[in-house]
């Protein structure tokens, strides 16, 4: 490295003159000008990330809490399930007086529907009962990542700021690293007791809330056990008198008796993430998940024979036009949900809560709908191999602009948001205003049609208990989701760099972005299979194979977040 | 016929002489109402007396300072974020993504070597022209054909239906028009449908990358062609009838009157449109084909405004987009130039003169 191309580093800068004249120098002779500016050593672009006894430093202390005992315990990574509703008078309260100053606070989030009024009944009572008075800047779920870019670049970031993990794509990160600011003064080690319900939020999520060395994040705890499931419609199924297929070939076989395009049926949707769980393929969620310790060797995602195993897989599926043809266009084919409760097609893969999510909205449309998530089977139909996502991949963020007493009433917001289910304050968060959100039928909770537009997606993502699955008025579905988790998460494997967040160098981080739309290309038959084996070459040479390195240093450096 | 013959004679007759007034009448005629001599005279005062036109045309001037300021503030300011393409800009560097401007490093060409040497760029310019061309073939003269369609009806009910029906999908989102084509084009939809229930195969428009430029095209003319008419429609509006009717005495048919009269009216206009189109050639659609990405895949759907937009916004690598819009403007500039000089050539106005 020159030194011309050093001095164009560090503080000289700011001056926008001495500034063109290094980079006219640099560029002059030809030195890595990219290369200088990356270190930087500016603490809010902190690279890598952190375990071990440098977490532990910052991680809170774990304090567990039982106010009602769960009717199905957590097991193999699964959630928590409770299927009986509790009576209003045996609520416990976990929150005993209103803990915020009263101040205000603004919080962006992602919302996916159609946001309610702000001045809501069930936004009104959470004000008044966590003495916060929070102003919902509710954005579009879907095109989220496109308006977070904007407003983290801009001066007028929102007090809280809500993440989901998918969206940490390109610079965002180092963006969360420089902009938000670090709450391990208020929860590291027992400080966190001063908020009982955050102190029983399980450690290995918390973990995950540890951005660029510091504690950031307020995280939503998540079963480790994959969030896809394969979903079937049941009475259908019956009908006809099929049986669920117990192996890739199987289901081919299966698609192609069941699909009957005449009556308009297909058998099935975009299956490419099902395909991904049943050949074992490496989580394709968050990036540092595409990575594990191989041997000696650290292996990516995409170089994997069972990537390829599962893109063909799905390829064949659209070859013998088992597919759905809006599904074939994507996005713009619209929602894969739709096919399904419609009867178009007879399965489709989603997030395992559409399970429940479809038969409460089918209950009242369709009486005989019945669906169910099937087992993943293995690519000879044995036992799968299905990697762990991760513990926790929605994160909120205070911005570090704002003030020690609104730092205070955030925590305050997301304590109470945390409570346990059994409590006043769950019930709050999760049903709102009873008689106004909810009325109690028969002893269930059952939303109102108000309650089913306005409670819903805000205070979500604001504090959560450990993961659990709780719908009283559904108790099968509850134990059929619960117990599916812990059936796959007998077969669940965690690979090399589980429950850490690791923040790549900016010149690397958008390496592997191309690869999903390649998939898509491929499942569909538009490019080959050697295409992929090309990409993932190219893939290799412009930065591959430094960032294999690099993980690889962050591997032996640190270890692995267990 | 022997009865046209005459007439031919009389309106020659009758209107050489007023075509001569009107050449001439500036330069030897008498001045009418002293404009004429006004000219040359007027010419040098205006240039010597600013204040006299200032005070002459004030209110004019103020009431385009607002228009004025808004284009000031929205297309010329932010051309100025263009410094970016010569830098590695990182917004989340400093306060404000502004700020991250002068805190930045320089890389000077850097960027554009980059987008150089990127198969994918290349590639998205290759479907830009394609759909150009295309678009230029196929979409271009519809509007035009469209409004002499309209403009030979003549009765005024008629007429209002029509327009109404042919502007209406103008105002219809892409995501409604897309919907709209799949609902009658896609695998599920309703021709398909109904070839499967007879017996057929059926078939699927919205998926092959092969015809999807037609596709798009397709789209662009059921949306947007109706619209395209209006300006025509103008310029139409403009032809006096007495032409018409002089064309009619002298015995031209419907399709001499259109070739002689209607279609020369409208050259200039034509010539116009052109040039802007040429100008904007490399603006083929954004909307339409992104939401369009994932059912034909990238190599058919990939223009430079969604190849911008997925490295910018999408991939945040914010320094390398501003490379390639800004590739982009210079070539839409020289395209414009060009397209403006071929104009002049041919004897048209063009959008400027020099």
């Amino acid at each position: 490295m020159t030194p011309n191309a050093a001095s164009s580093s560090g503080p000289s800068r700011r001056g926008f003159l001495t500034s063109t004249a290094a980079a006219t120098a640099a560029v002059a002779v030809g030195s890595p000008l990219l290369a200088a500016c990356g270190g930087g050593g500016q603490e809010g672009r902190k690279e890598g990330t952190t375990s071990g006894k440098e977490a532990a430093k910052i991680l809170p202390a774990f304090v567990a809490s039982s106010v009602v005992t769960p009717d199905i315990p957590a097991k193999n990574g699964s959630a928590v399930g409770f299927t009986r509703a509790i009576p209003t008078a045996e609520l416990k309260t976990s929150v005993p007086k209103t803990p915020g100053s009263g101040g205000k606070l603004k919080i962006m989030s992602p919302f996916w529907g159609t946001p309610p009024k702000g001045d809501n009944p069930y936004y009104t009572a959470m004000n008044k009962a966590v003495g916060v008075d929070v102003t919902w800047q509710n954005q579009d779920g879907v095109t989220y990542d496109q308006k977070l870019g904007a407003v983290l670049a801009s001066s007028e970031i929102p007090d809280v700021v809500v993440v989901p993990g998918w969206n940490l794509m390109g610079r965002i990160p180092s963006a969360i690293n420089a902009k938000f600011a670090d709450l391990g003064p208020y929860l590291s080690g027992d400080k966190v007791k001063d908020y009982p319900n955050l102190a029983a939020v399980p450690t290995e999520a918390w973990q995950r809330g540890i951005f660029g060395g510091r504690l950031r994040g307020i995280p939503m705890p998540a079963p480790y056990v994959t969030d896809i499931a394969p979903l079937y419609r049941k009475d259908l199924f019956a009908k006809k008198g099929y049986t669920v297929p117990g192996s890739p070939d199987e289901f081919l076989a299966w698609a192609k008796e069941a699909t009957d395009a005449k009556s308009k049926l297909w058998a099935c949707d975009d299956m490419k993430w099902t395909a991904f769980n049943v050949f074992g393929v490496l989580s394709g969620g968050d990036k540092a998940l595409w990575w594990n310790l191989e041997g000696d060797k650290l292996v990516n995602r995409v170089e994997t024979e069972q990537y390829l195993e599962a893109l063909e897989w799905t390829r064949k599926l659209y070859a013998a036009g088992v597919v759905h043809p809006d599904a074939v266009q994507g996005k713009a084919g619209g929602d894969a949900g739709n096919r399904f409760t419609a009867g178009e097609v007879l399965v489709y893969n989603q997030n395992v809560s559409d399970w429940w999510g479809k038969t409460a909205e089918q209950r009242t449309q369709n009486a005989d709908f019945e669906m169910e998530a099937f087992d993943y089977f293995g690519p000879d139909g044995g036992d799968p191999t299905l990697w762990a996502v991760q513990p926790a991949n929605i994160f909120t963020f205070v911005s570090n602009k704002a003030s020690e007493q609104q730092v205070k009433d955030f925590l305050a917001l997301c304590n109470f948001c945390a409570a346990p289910y059994g409590t006043k304050e769950f019930m709050l968060t999760a049903y709102g205003v009873e008689g106004t959100d909810y009325t109690v039928e028969k002893g269930l909770p059952v939303k109102t049609q108000q309650g089913v537009n306005e409670v819903n997606g805000a205070y979500d993502y604001t504090g959560n208990p450990a993961p659990y699955i709780a719908y009283p008025d559904l108790p099968e579905i509850t134990k059929g989701m619960v117990e599916w988790q812990q059936r796959m998460g007998a077969f669940t494997k965690k690979s090399s760099f589980f429950g850490l967040t690791v923040t790549e160098p900016a010149r690397w981080s958008n390496l592997a972005d191309d690869f999903e739309q390649l998939e898509d290309d491929v499942v569909r038959g538009r490019k080959k299979i050697s295409d992929v084996q090309q990409a993932v070459s190219d893939w290799r040479s412009r930065g591959g194979d430094g960032l294999r390195d690099w993980y690889r240093k962050l591997l032996d450096d640190n270890g692995s977040a267990d | 016929m022997s009865h046209s013959t005459v007439p031919r004679g009389t309106t020659e007759a009758q209107t050489s002489p007023q075509d001569d007034g009107g050449t001439t009448g500036t330069t030897k005629g008498p001045a009418p109402s002293g404009k004429g001599g006004r000219g040359p005279r007027a010419k040098k005062a205006g240039r010597l007396a600013f204040r006299i036109r200032w005070r002459r045309d004030r209110a004019l001037i103020l009431m385009t300072v607002p228009a004025l300021l808004l284009v000031l503030v929205f297309n010329y300011v932010p051309i100025l974020g263009n410094v970016v393409a010569f830098q590695d800009y990182d917004p989340y560097l400093s306060e404000n993504g502004f700020v991250a401007i002068f805190e930045s490093p320089w890389t000077g060409f850097e960027q554009f070597e980059r987008i150089f040497a990127d198969s994918a760029f290349w590639h998205a310019v290759r479907n830009t022209f394609v759909l150009f061309l295309l678009q230029l073939v196929l979409y271009f003269p519809v509007p035009i054909l469209l409004a002499l369609l309209i403009n030979s009806v003549v009765r005024p009910r008629v007429r209002a239906v029509a327009q109404a029906v042919m502007y209406l999908p103008h105002f219809f989102s892409w995501v409604l028009v897309v919907t709209v084509f799949m609902q009658i084009f896609g695998g599920a939809g309703i021709i398909a449908q109904t070839l499967r229930r007879h017996g057929y195969e059926g078939f699927d428009l919205m998926t092959n990358p092969e015809i999807f430029k037609y596709l798009v095209t397709a789209e662009t003319v059921w949306k947007d062609a109706g619209w395209g008419i209006i300006v025509f429609l103008a310029a139409l509006s403009s032809v006096s009838n007495d032409l018409y009717e002089a064309a009619a005495m002298d015995g031209a048919g419907r399709w001499r009157r259109m070739w002689h009269v209607t279609l020369p009216a409208l050259r200039p206009v034509v010539a116009l449109l052109l040039v802007l189109r040429v100008g904007d050639a490399l603006t083929v659609g954004f909307e339409q084909l992104l939401l369009q990405r994932q059912a034909v895949g990238v190599d058919a759907s990939e223009v430079l405004d969604t190849y911008v937009w997925w490295n910018g916004i999408r991939n945040q690598d914010f320094s390398y987009a501003a490379a390639a819009g800004l590739v982009k403007g210079v070539v839409g500039l020289g395209l414009v130039l060009t397209a403006n000089k071929v104009a002049h050539l041919m004897g048209e106005q063009g959008v400027y003169k020099k």
